[in-house]
């Protein structure tokens, strides 16, 4: 009898360990964003701003560091828990976007990405966290 | 005092006046602080409207006795209050909270009048909170001739701050104090003024500080004298703030949690070392 149950219990772990090997641990990277048209042709009105780089600093410190990372790598504490790899700020795929999408992509958001525009109101300060990601180029 | 409440008054009615007229260029500056407390005060921040807040404050016992219960972290007799705040529209927050000392209910409003402005066309945030609270404690604790009205407590403040740059920010308020009914020796109505403020020192830290005095004024006090008066209340900690939470550490020398029994009750005394740890935890939804 306590063979038996021995036997069992070592076959459920035998199939747990299997199912773990199976089972793809990586993040899926996200799908391309349907950015509505006026997202896309809004305009920086901060551009080359160095003097809000401070301000875009302290703001991405501290609402996107936990999940991008301190240089935006996507690496950051949190990131381990998201289903969606959140982004290479670095990558030069990345830096393709205008300013009006990655607007969108940071203040709108969609699924994991929360929308920022309870949390940074200001438009000024939303800019801010824009040129700043723009200083993650590798 | 009728005359002070008749001023207090009087500034109220002309900022609101002034904060309705037509908006100008000159927007507010960036959130003088990360959340709408400090330590055991109020700041002049109210969040984005629809925003609920989820607070927990919790106090320890007093780190007199050292190493013996690890400076008040395992002493008996911790405070705490647990409360929920929202913000109806711009810049008016009300909330519910409940204490375990004395079992206080209260209900809190607070209205920033005036936001300060980046040029200076108004140099001060200005603000108001009051909160009446209901003491929860069993009937056989207010003796005889109990009558639910005796549970009753209310404060009010005027709230007047500046950031004055990305790292300093400073508040000074005065406070009125109504307590229906007190133990023996002890006032009825109470002013106090006090003082606050952060120094940030990172993106999302920051030195808290506040010193709240109660005044002893003859012309409102009950008594021939002051035989245990109320202490000020020094407190000093460390802020940190995320997209999500508030989180305070601090060292303060008042056991209460809502402002009233801070003022008339405290009779801790800071320089003999009366102080005991706390924290705050508050986590903001916006919907």
């Amino acid at each position: 009898m306590k063979r038996k149950i021995f036997f069992r219990l070592m076959l459920a772990v035998a199939a747990f360990a299997m199912i773990a090997f199976v089972v793809p641990q990586e993040q899926k990277k996200g799908g391309p964003w349907e950015i509505p048209k006026e997202y896309k042709e809004k305009k920086n009105p901060f551009k080359d701003d160095a003097s809000l780089v401070k301000l875009g600093r302290t703001i991405y410190n501290k609402h996107c560091r936990s999940c991008h990372g301190n240089a935006g790598l996507g690496d950051g504490v949190m990131a381990k828990n998201q289903k969606t790899f959140p982004g290479d700020f670095s990558s030069a795929e990345f830096h393709k976007y205008t300013d009006g999408e990655l607007y969108f992509m940071s203040i709108i958001g969609r699924d994991e990405m929360p929308n920022f525009e309870k949390k940074i109101t200001d438009e000024e300060e939303r800019w801010a966290v824009i040129n700043y990601i723009r200083t993650m180029k590798k | 005092m009728k005359r002070i409440l008749l001023i207090v008054i009087a500034l109220i009615g002309v900022l609101s006046l002034m904060a309705q007229e037509e908006p100008t260029k000159d927007r507010p500056v960036r959130a003088p602080f990360n959340s709408g407390i400090l330590i055991d005060n109020q700041t002049s921040v109210i969040p984005a409207d629809k925003t609920l807040e989820f607070q927990i404050q919790h106090k320890f016992g007093k780190i007199d006795n050292g190493f013996s219960d690890l400076f008040g972290l395992y002493a008996p007799g911790a405070n705490i209050r647990l409360a929920l705040n929202y913000v109806l529209i711009k810049n008016l927050q009300i909330g519910y909270g409940l204490s375990r000392i004395r079992m206080y209910s209260d209900f809190s409003i607070k209205y920033t009048i005036h936001e300060q402005t980046r040029r200076n066309t108004f140099p001060v945030a200005v603000a108001v909170f009051a909160n009446m609270a209901v003491d929860g404690r069993n009937k056989s604790d207010f003796g005889n001739n109990y009558k639910f009205g005796n549970r009753y407590s209310y404060f009010s403040q005027l709230i007047v701050g500046r950031r004055f740059n990305d790292w300093l920010s400073v508040q000074a308020n005065a406070s009125f104090t109504h307590y229906n009914i007190t133990e023996p020796g002890i006032d009825h109505d109470k002013v106090s003024v006090g003082f606050n403020g952060r120094i940030n020192f990172s993106s999302q830290s920051s030195i808290l500080f506040q010193y709240d005095i109660p005044l002893k004024i003859k012309s409102i006090t009950e008594h021939r004298e002051w035989t245990n008066p109320a202490k000020p209340n020094l407190g000093i900690g460390w802020e940190i703030r995320t997209s999500t939470h508030a989180f305070h550490i601090y060292l303060s020398s008042t056991d209460g949690m809502i402002p009233q029994h801070n003022t008339v009750y405290n009779t801790n005394d800071w320089t003999k070392g009366d102080m005991m740890f706390g924290f705050s935890i508050v986590r903001f939804w916006n919907f």
